[in-house]
C-alpha cells in the first residue's frame, strides 16, 4: 500500500520534471521579445479604448508609441497635455504641449426657430434619416435630432435638449475624441481650441444657402452679409459658401462679430458677463467716426503740409483702436472659472 | 408549377386599384423644371442658356461621364433659368426651368401611333440612337440603357430578359403599358436582342396580370407572323411574389442562373431590361423619339375609383400639378410615395419634379405608415426565410449597431438589395433595412477604397 502510494510520487514528480524541462526548452525557443515600455505605456493611459487617436485602442496606440521615432504625430486627446508627458518621461522624447480641445455645436436651429416642414416617421437615427432626405425641417444642413452623437460619445458628454432638440455638450466631460465629430451626418460637430478659461467664439450655423432661403428655413441661420468679416480686426473670420468661419487661432474674442450679426448667428460661449450689444456697438462707431476722421485729417494733411495743426489732430486718432484690447482684457481677469 | 426564384421573398397584398384605369395624357403646365440628375451616376451638363428657345424633344444637357444620359426638353418653349432646386428628398439639384409656349416638337420626331416593325440592322446605329435619345432604365434605377447594352468585352449575353414583373404592390404603369403599347414593347424587344447578338428573349410576367400575358403572348404571335427577327422571343408566365422585379430574382426565376456575389448580371449570361425600358427603346429607334415622356400611376386605398389614374407625362412636370390635376391630395394622406411602398421613397417636397424614371404617387394613410414600437428580438428567423439573397439580417443588424464592419463583410452585406422584405416580416417591428442599408453603404465603401491596393 504504501510503496504504491510513494511510486505514484515518485513517477508523477519525475514527470512533472520532465514536462517542465520540455517547457522551458520551447519557451525558450519560441520566446517573443516584447517592449516592456508598451506595458508601461499602457498602465498611464486613460483606458477608454475610444479610437480618438486614430489607433484601435489604448494598447494598440501604446505599441505605436514606443515604435515611433518622435511622438509629433501620436497623441491621446483623452488624457492630453498630462498623460503625453508621461508618456514621453517612459520614451524618452520630447513632446510639445497641445492646447486643450473641446467640441462645439455649429447649429443653433432649435425647434423654435426652425419650423418643420414634414414629419418624420422612420427609425429615429441620424444617420438613417440623412440617407433617406435632407431632414424633416427646411434646412437642409440643420441637425436631425435623432442624437447619434449622444449615442456615439463613450464619456457620457452629450445629451440631446428636449426643448430645443438640439445637443448640448458638457465641457467637463469632453475629451475631445472626435467620435461625435465623425458620426454626425450633417458635420456639424467641430473641434476647438477651448480657449482662454473656455471662452470662445462660434459661428453657430452651417447652412450655405443664399440669405433669403436660409433666412425662410430657420431664423437662427447665418446669412453670409458679410458684416463680421468687415467688423473683424483680427482676420479671423472668412466668409465661404455663404457661411462664415471663425478661426479660432487668430480671434481675440473682442466680441464685436456677436455684436454686429444681424442673423444671431455668432455666439460667444462661457463669457462672464452678457454682451452689452449696443454699448460694443457704439464702441464699434466711435471708432470708425474716429478713423475716418483721422484718414480725412490725414488725406487734408498730405494736402496742406504746411499746417501742423492736422497733424496734430491725426495722432490721438489712432489710439481709440487699443482701447477695446484693453477692456477685454479686463474681463478675463475678473472671469470666475464656469462652465456653460 | 409555375416559376419563381428559389430563395427568400414575401407575399404582400397586390392591391392593384388602378389597374383598369387607361393611360391618360396629362395637359402641359406652364412651367417645366427638367432635373440635370434623372439617371444612375454623374449629373447632365447643361448646354442650353436662360432665354434660348427649345423646341420638345430638343437636347438640353449633355452627359458628364460614361456612366450619364442626354437629357431633352420635354417641351418647347424659353429656357427662363438654371438654378438647384429640391427634389423629392429636399436635395438641391441642377434644374432647367422652362415656360411652356405651345407644344412644338424638333423635326425628325415620329409622333404619330403607326407600328414600326421594320429594325434597322445596324448595330451601331440603333446604340447611338439610345444613347441620344437619353435612354434610361425605368425599372428603377434608371440606369443608362445604351451601357447596359454594350457588354464588356470577354462576357456574352445567353439570354435577355424583359421585366413585366411589377411585384410592387400598386403600381400598375407597367400593366397598362403591356395592355395598351404590348406590340411596341415587343419590338422593342427583338432590337436589345439583335443589338445584343441575337440571343433569346424571354418576356417574364406575374401570373397576377392575365390580360397583360394575353395581350403580350398575341402581340408576339401576330408579330413572328408578319415580320422578320422577331423568332426567339417568348412569354414566361412567373408566380406571384415579391421581389420578383429584382434583376438577380429575375435571372434565378427565369434562367435559374444565380449571380455571384459582387458580380453584375452579365456575368451570369443575363441582361435584364424593364418593359418600360423596352418601350423606351422602340421609340427611340424606330421614331426618333427621345425619352421625355413615362407613365405614372396615381392611387391609393382611400382614393375613390374615379380619381385612381395612370398618367402619360412629361418629365418636369411637378409633382403637386400632378396631384391637383388629379383631383387634389386626399386628406387622410399622410405619406406620399414615389415608387411602390416596399422600395419607393416617401416625398418630402410635393413640389419636386417628375424624372425620367417616376412610376406614382401614392397616398397612405396614417395607420397604414406608421412604425410600431420596436422590441427585442425573439431569434424566430423570419427575415432570413424572407431574405431572396439569402442573408440573416438578423444577425447583420446586431453587427451594423455594433460597428463589426469585419463581421458585415463576411456575412456579405454588401449583397443585400434593399427589398424591405426583412422589415416587412420582422414580428418584432426592428428597422432591419434601415441598419443594414447603412451598414451595406459603410461595408462598399471599406470594399471600394481598397480596390485599387491590388
Amino acid at each position: 500500500m504504501m510503496s504504491t502510494i510513494m511510486w505514484t510520487i515518485a513517477i508523477i514528480a519525475g514527470l512533472g520534471l520532465v514536462l517542465a524541462i520540455v517547457l522551458y526548452f520551447i519557451a525558450e525557443k519560441f520566446k517573443v521579445e516584447e517592449d516592456p515600455r508598451i506595458d508601461d505605456v499602457e498602465k498611464t493611459m486613460p483606458g477608454a479604448n475610444c479610437g480618438g487617436c486614430g489607433f484601435a485602442g489604448c494598447r494598440a496606440f501604446s505599441e505605436a508609441a514606443v515604435k515611433a521615432p518622435n511622438l509629433d504625430n501620436i497623441y491621446c486627446p483623452v488624457g492630453g497635455n498630462d498623460v503625453m508627458k508621461k508618456v514621453a518621461a517612459i520614451l524618452g522624447h520630447e513632446v510639445k504641449a497641445k492646447t486643450p480641445m473641446v467640441a462645439v455645436l455649429r447649429c443653433n436651429g432649435t425647434c423654435e426657430v426652425r419650423p418643420k416642414t414634414n414629419e418624420y416617421g422612420g427609425y429615429s437615427s441620424c444617420r438613417v434619416m440623412a440617407n433617406l432626405y435632407t431632414g424633416d425641417t427646411g434646412c437642409v444642413f440643420g441637425c436631425l435630432g435623432c442624437g447619434d452623437c449622444v449615442s456615439a460619445c463613450k464619456f457620457g458628454a452629450l445629451s440631446l435638449d428636449p426643448v430645443t432638440g438640439l445637443p448640448v455638450i458638457d465641457e467637463e466631460k469632453c475629451t475631445a475624441c472626435g467620435a461625435c465629430v465623425s458620426t454626425c451626418p450633417k458635420n456639424l460637430i467641430e473641434l476647438r481650441n477651448k480657449g482662454p478659461r473656455g471662452m470662445r467664439m462660434v459661428v453657430e450655423c452651417r447652412n450655405q444657402d443664399k440669405g433669403p432661403a436660409a433666412k425662410k428655413a430657420c431664423a437662427n441661420a447665418c446669412i453670409g452679409c458679410g458684416i463680421c468679416v468687415k467688423t473683424c480686426r483680427h482676420d479671423a473670420i472668412t466668409l465661404e459658401n455663404n457661411i462664415a468661419y471663425i478661426d479660432f487661432n487668430k480671434c481675440k474674442l473682442c466680441r464685436e462679430c456677436e455684436a454686429m450679426c444681424p442673423a444671431g448667428a455668432i455666439h460667444g460661449i462661457n463669457f462672464p458677463k452678457p454682451l452689452d450689444k449696443a454699448a460694443v456697438k457704439a464702441r464699434i462707431a466711435e471708432r470708425n467716426r474716429k478713423e475716418k476722421e483721422a484718414a480725412a485729417a490725414a488725406k487734408a494733411a498730405e494736402d496742406a503740409v504746411a499746417v501742423p495743426a492736422d497733424a496734430l489732430a491725426a495722432k490721438p486718432a489712432a489710439k481709440p483702436a487699443e482701447v477695446p484690447k484693453v477692456e477685454v482684457e479686463v474681463k478675463m481677469e475678473e472671469a470666475p472659472k464656469q462652465s456653460k | 408549377m409555375l416559376k419563381t426564384f428559389s430563395i427568400g421573398g414575401v407575399h404582400p397584398d397586390d392591391c392593384k386599384i388602378s389597374k383598369d384605369c387607361k393611360i391618360e395624357v396629362l395637359p402641359l403646365p406652364k412651367t417645366v423644371y427638367i432635373s440635370m440628375a434623372q439617371h444612375l451616376g454623374a449629373p447632365a451638363t447643361p448646354i442650353v442658356k436662360a432665354g434660348d428657345h427649345v423646341k420638345a424633344g430638343q437636347v438640353i444637357a449633355e452627359p458628364a461621364g460614361f456612366i450619364s444620359a442626354f437629357v431633352h426638353s420635354s417641351v418647347s418653349g424659353t429656357v427662363k433659368k438654371i438654378a438647384p432646386r429640391q427634389d423629392l428628398a429636399g436635395r438641391n439639384v441642377m434644374h432647367i426651368e422652362i415656360e411652356v409656349e405651345g407644344d412644338e416638337w424638333m423635326e425628325g420626331i415620329d409622333l404619330s401611333d403607326t407600328l414600326v416593325t421594320e429594325i434597322p440592322s445596324d448595330n451601331k446605329v440603333i446604340l447611338d440612337k439610345i444613347k441620344a435619345n437619353g435612354v434610361v432604365g425605368l425599372g428603377g434605377a434608371t440606369f443608362p440603357t445604351h451601357v447596359k447594352l454594350c457588354p464588356p468585352p470577354g462576357k456574352k449575353a445567353d439570354c435577355l430578359i424583359l421585366n413585366g414583373a411589377e411585384c410592387e404592390p400598386y403600381l400598375t404603369s407597367d400593366y397598362r403599358i403591356m395592355l395598351e403599347r404590348s406590340k411596341e414593347i415587343v419590338v422593342g424587344a427583338a432590337i436589345m436582342k439583335q443589338v445584343l447578338g441575337g440571343c433569346p428573349a424571354v418576356i417574364g410576367i406575374e401570373e397576377n396580370k392575365p390580360e397583360a400575358i394575353k395581350k403580350m403572348q398575341q402581340a408576339l404571335a401576330e408579330l413572328q407572323a408578319s415580320a422578320k427577327g422577331y423568332e426567339g422571343i417568348s412569354v414566361q408566365v412567373l408566380k406571384k411574389k415579391y421581389p420578383q422585379g429584382g434583376e438577380k430574382q429575375l435571372i434565378d426565376a427565369v434562367m435559374g442562373r444565380q449571380v455571384k456575389s459582387m458580380a453584375l448580371p452579365i456575368d451570369a449570361g443575363a441582361v435584364v431590361q424593364n418593359v418600360a425600358t423596352s418601350l423606351a427603346v422602340y421609340e427611340a429607334v424606330q421614331k426618333n423619339k427621345p425619352l421625355v415622356t413615362n407613365v405614372l400611376t396615381v392611387t391609393g386605398n382611400t382614393l375613390p375609383v374615379e380619381k385612381q389614374h395612370n398618367y402619360l407625362f412629361r418629365i418636369g412636370m411637378p409633382l403637386s400639378y400632378i396631384a391637383e390635376y388629379a383631383g387634389g391630395v386626399p386628406e387622410d394622406a399622410a405619406k406620399i410615395i414615389s415608387g411602390g411602398p416596399m422600395m419607393g421613397k416617401a416625398i418630402a417636397n410635393l413640389d419636386a419634379t417628375t424624372v425620367k424614371g417616376s412610376s406614382s404617387l401614392l397616398y397612405f394613410t396614417r395607420e397604414m405608415t406608421q412604425r410600431n414600437q420596436e422590441s427585442a428580438c425573439i431569434r424566430c428567423g423570419k427575415c432570413s426565410e424572407a431574405c431572396p439573397m439569402g442573408l440573416e439580417p438578423f444577425l447583420l443588424q446586431r453587427y451594423a449597431r455594433n460597428g463589426m464592419m469585419d463581421e458585415l463583410e463576411k456575412n456579405a452585406v454588401q449583397d443585400c438589395i434593399e427589398c424591405g422584405c426583412c422589415l416587412y416580416s420582422c414580428p418584432a417591428n426592428i428597422p432591419l433595412l434601415d441598419i443594414i442599408r447603412i451598414a451595406k453603404g459603410d461595408v462598399t465603401r471599406i470594399i471600394r477604397s481598397r480596390a485599387p491596393k491590388k
